[in-house]
């Protein structure tokens, strides 16, 4: 045990000496502001209901606008104001007094059709555009109530509207994933450089007329490299609780990244043995870790998926059983891989 | 000249064999088969419908009875869970129960009288569900009303959005309507229709009502609750107008596009990651030093080492362009942002001491310059400035729009300087004292930017001149390197403002303005107070606080006279793409100012970079803490400043 403890002190000591773990913690919250400003923006951008005070003036005309008044008393952030024809609607559009343009007319099917003019290319368009289509549903939902009797099957009551940001869900569905799956790419590619650049250097020749045997050596990177990342998780998911995002299971939680990054990481060391060459070893890393992590987050139960279902507090017993099963699948894997360096040696 | 250029095609065809060498065939086919065997299962995944991408599976649980008409939406909505009622807890095992309709009056006037009771946890999780269910229960309706046999019922309302300009041509700006594919489809000839007699001059024809719209079906699915309100990929959702049920509008938003134009820029970290290994392999155990010394210059080693990686990204992003449907103006528009990646990678490896750190700094590279280039061109239809970003004109591109010379210019022109000035920077470390020796990244960085300033003050080493410089009088010569270089550094400070905005963005107008004025402050600041540190460091300049005073009137000078070029070019290309909204107008307003007032407003930015620039100097020539403290206050001026200007204008 000692002899690792040995080589993972050394390890670390690298780090440590260059200070690279700083840029990689810098990196991580580069990607967390970042992803906030996106969400934030696009949010703001494509529901402006979810901020408060975006109100759309609609000039409406034609036979059929008087259903449409009704429909839109209940849209919040959307008015109406009846113009006598669609030319004084298009007017009071080019002034400026109006948002939109909407012309419902009764169409000779027993439909309505409706003609909705918006501003062109402004960021203002977008606004509009998502506030006209929550009141033109509105206005769907009366009409189609209205034909109730043709239709065989009844829509459904929908529930009463909740003031609720969409910027929930994306913090725990991607968020918190990728700040908690972050550290573990960055692990196995520490391990690739760390033994890819053994081999090259010649350092590795040293090591090995050292007390050592290539098992404790593996084992050594290894170990520096897992026992790195699930410090950097915690940092973040501590910063979000303290930001009043509360997150549930953190032990769950970094037991799994954990046992992500031993696998990874056994991955990593496997693919560093085997092509000692730096270039190809971190090619075929990134592609490995890119099918393993994309056929993962695809499947049902997938890692991404538990880590949100965790952290949101909606896990259930089977959530629980992927963790084990990720743990065991994490050892064996990862013992596989050290059996068949000890074996094999690395290649040269 | 000629003999150059067969030197640097000389090194090129080494490089590229020595790397085809590194990544060999074998590696190539494990490569390729991980990859199939990935696609094979994920296929097969989403062929059987045990697989989606759909990140928010199951995130809420939501307690509904099996036989209520509910349970339907919610089964059918990834990120719902069913819970049987009689084990649902609220607030335990559910955060949210359906608790049935309350059918009062509902044989009066049907469905829409009745209305279901939900019973949410007091929380955001809580609220988030019941929008979630919400919109699942949308979704529900709209595919049950796909299913009806009399559409007019089903879908009573068909609408057709235009986008029109509210001045008619004057305004310009790029008309939305008529770039979209569809929308020239489902024109069929103007039906004469009250809108488009309203708005005979618009800039936006094509879209006359198309009543007979058949697809209200398909259009509804696109309509699924999307996990976080980010719009979902639906199949006609290009860029503007559409005719079809309301659920069917989309926002201008051009996604499918966005996700192709992604397709360039996964190519480019690999080849950044394979460029990087193979400058540091040059460095490790002193692999390079046979090419030090032939002939070659480092400019020319450097090129030769570079072209096969530039020619390798044109012909990748050549292929993409083809298969995704691209043409040349793609491949344009993405080489200088694969030189950009290149450039700054090659700065990291040239700085690196390990592959380790090299690993960190090529993930640091490609996550900045990713977004720099992805972010603004999510912008692509709302505003010009998503120009900023060269992806931008591949999502025009793909748009099938045509795109100027002035806009191409004004897209590709910025990140091309800043690979070229990145590249200049690795240079001045190319040389066999730097490339062998380890030293921490800040250490080599002021090498570097010590390496391009000469000699200012009495009695240190100067180093004889050579080219443009030996022409200039010995005592402007250090001068003009110390304003030439500050002036250098005007793309990285754009850049780096525009991300401290974009990260500042989130937080609330009250604390992201204040420091936003003292980021921005603190950017302008380092960039022309820096290689003052290096010059004084690296025993270019002499440490007396004349040349203190000296040099850092020099760098702002050189800062304010880059800035106001920069502004002017900025303001051309802005004026072409804003037809004169925006620049004329502040032309405008300075109109009436008297020539002193003006010349004043010109000038006050030229006192004050003189001046902050002249306190971290002072600075700076006395140790690395002192610096540090000048450079403190020097911000503090600076934004205190940045106030005082959005105070008078606001």
């Amino acid at each position: 045990m000692g002899s690792r403890l040995t080589v993972a002190r050394r390890e670390l000591a690298g780090l440590r000496a260059e200070k690279t773990i700083l840029l990689a913690v810098g990196i991580q919250l580069f990607i967390a502001a970042f992803s906030s400003f996106l969400v934030v923006g696009l949010v703001s951008m494509y529901d402006p209901g979810a901020l408060d005070g975006a109100e759309v003036e609609v000039a409406a005309a034609g036979d059929a606008v008087a259903d449409l008044e009704r429909a839109a008393a209940e849209v919040p952030g959307a008015s109406i104001r009846r113009y006598e024809d669609p030319p004084a609607a298009r007017t009071a559009f080019d002034r400026g007094a109006a948002d939109a343009v909407v012309i419902a007319t009764h169409d000779d099917r027993g439909g309505i059709a409706v003609a909705a003019t918006v501003p062109d290319a402004t960021v203002e368009t977008t606004v509009v555009v998502v506030q006209l289509r929550s009141l033109l549903r509105s206005y769907e939902r009366t009409e189609r109530a209205e034909r109730a009797g043709a239709l065989t099957e009844r829509p459904l009551p929908l529930p009463e509207r909740t003031g609720s940001s969409p910027y929930f869900a994306f913090t725990y569905t991607v968020l918190i994933p990728v700040l908690v799956f972050l550290p573990v790419f960055i692990s196995g590619s520490l391990v690739v450089d760390s033994i890819t650049e053994e081999v090259d250097q010649g350092t590795l020749e040293l090591l090995r007329v050292a007390p050592v045997t290539i098992g404790e050596i593996v084992d050594g990177k290894a170990l520096a490299a897992v026992a790195i990342a699930p410090g950097q998780a915690l940092v973040w998911l501590l910063l979000l609780e303290y930001n009043g995002t509360p997150v549930a299971n953190v032990a769950t939680i970094l037991l799994l990244m954990t046992a992500l990054t031993t696998l990874v990481v056994g991955v990593a060391a496997g693919i560093a043995a085997l092509t000692p060459d730096r270039r190809a070893a971190q090619f075929l890393y990134s592609i490995a870790v890119l099918v393993l992590f994309g056929g993962a987050t695809a499947m049902a139960g997938g890692p991404t998926n538990a880590v949100a279902r965790l952290a949101i507090d909606s896990a259930d017993p089977a959530t629980n059983a992927t963790v084990v099963v990720y743990v065991g699948l994490a050892a064996a894997a990862y013992l596989g891989v050290r059996r068949f360096i000890a074996a094999n040696g690395i290649d040269r | 000249m000629i003999r150059r250029l067969r030197r640097t095609l000389r090194v090129a065809r080494w490089e590229a064999a020595r790397a085809s060498g590194g990544i060999d065939r074998r590696t190539l086919l494990v490569g390729f088969v991980l990859l199939a065997a990935a696609g094979g299962v994920v296929g097969a995944g989403v062929a059987t419908g045990t697989a989606g991408l759909d990140v928010d599976r199951d995130v809420y649980r939501v307690g509904v009875d099996a036989e209520s008409p509910y349970a339907d939406a919610v089964e059918a909505d990834p990120a719902l869970t069913p819970v049987a009622r009689e084990r649902a807890t609220l607030g335990e095992t559910v955060d949210l129960v359906v608790r049935g309709q309350a059918l009062e009056g509902e044989d009066a006037d049907g469905a829409a009288a009745g209305r279901v009771v939900v019973d949410a946890t007091d929380t955001p999780k809580g609220d988030a569900a019941a929008a979630a269910f919400r919109e699942a229960v949308e979704a529900h309706n709209g595919r049950l009303m796909a299913a009806e046999p009399n559409e007019t019922a089903a879908f009573p309302v068909t609408v057709t959005l235009r986008y029109a300009s509210r001045t008619g041509d004057t305004a310009g700006g790029r008309p939305a309507a008529s770039r979209d594919p569809n929308d020239a489809e489902t024109g069929d000839g103007g039906s004469g229709d009250e809108g488009t007699d309203a708005g005979g001059d618009d800039a936006s024809e094509g879209g006359g009502a198309d009543a007979g719209s058949g697809d209200d079906g398909d259009a509804n699915s696109t309509d699924d609750s999307d996990g976080f309100a980010v719009p979902s990929l639906g199949g006609e959702t290009f860029g503007a107008g559409s005719t079809g049920s309301p659920a069917a509008i989309t926002p201008p938003f051009p996604f499918a596009s966005l996700v192709l134009a992604f397709a360039f820029l996964v190519p480019m970290n690999f080849l950044a990651q394979a460029y990087g290994s193979s400058v540091l392999d040059e460095r490790t155990n002193r692999r390079g030093e046979p090419l030090l010394v032939t002939p070659l210059s480092p400019a020319e080693i450097v090129a030769g080492k570079t072209l096969p990686y530039v020619a390798a990204a044109v012909v990748v992003t050549s292929l993409i362009a083809l298969v995704v449907g691209g043409g040349l103006a793609s491949v344009v528009a993405v080489t200088p942002l694969a030189v950009a990646f290149l450039a700054a990678t090659f700065v990291g490896a040239v700085f690196a001491r390990s592959f380790k750190e090299l690993t960190f700094v090529t993930v640091a590279v490609s996550v900045l310059l990713t977004s720099f280039a992805f972010v603004p061109a999510i912008f692509t239809n709302v505003t010009p400035v998503a120009l900023i970003s060269p992806l931008t004109l591949v999502v025009f591109d793909l748009q099938g729009e045509s795109v100027s010379l002035g806009e191409t210019l004004f897209a590709t022109g910025p990140t091309a300087i800043a690979a070229v000035l990145l590249f200049g920077l690795g240079l001045g470390v190319y040389r066999e004292e730097d490339l062998f020796t380890q030293k921490p990244v800040t250490r080599k960085t002021l090498d570097a930017l010590a390496v391009r300033l000469s000699a200012v003050g009495e009695g240190v080493r100067e180093s004889p001149p050579a080219g443009l410089a030996a022409r200039l009088p010995k005592r402007a010569r250090g001068l003009a390197a110390v304003a030439v270089l500050t002036a250098c550094t005007i793309p990285f400070v754009f850049v780096a403002e525009l991300l401290a905005v974009a990260v500042l963005f989130a937080l609330p107008v009250t604390i992201s303005i204040p420091i936003l004025l003292v980021a921005i402050a603190l950017v302008e600041e380092v960039a022309k107070s820096l290689h003052l540190y290096a010059g004084f460091e690296r025993g270019v300049f002499a440490r007396t606080d004349r040349v203190a005073v000296a040099v850092g009137l020099a760098s702002g000078l050189g800062f304010f006279l880059a800035e106001k070029a920069t502004a002017a070019a900025q303001a051309v290309g802005l004026t072409e793409l804003y037809v004169g909204r925006a620049a004329f107008g502040a032309a405008a307003g300075a109109g009436g100012l008297s020539p002193l007032v003006l010349a004043g407003l010109v000038l006050a930015p030229l006192a004050l970079h003189g001046t902050t620039a002249t306190i971290s100097a002072v600075g700076a020539r006395r140790s690395r803490t002192a610096y540090a403290a000048t450079l403190a206050a020097a911000t503090l001026v600076h934004a205190a400043y940045n106030l005082g200007v959005v105070r008078l204008y606001g």
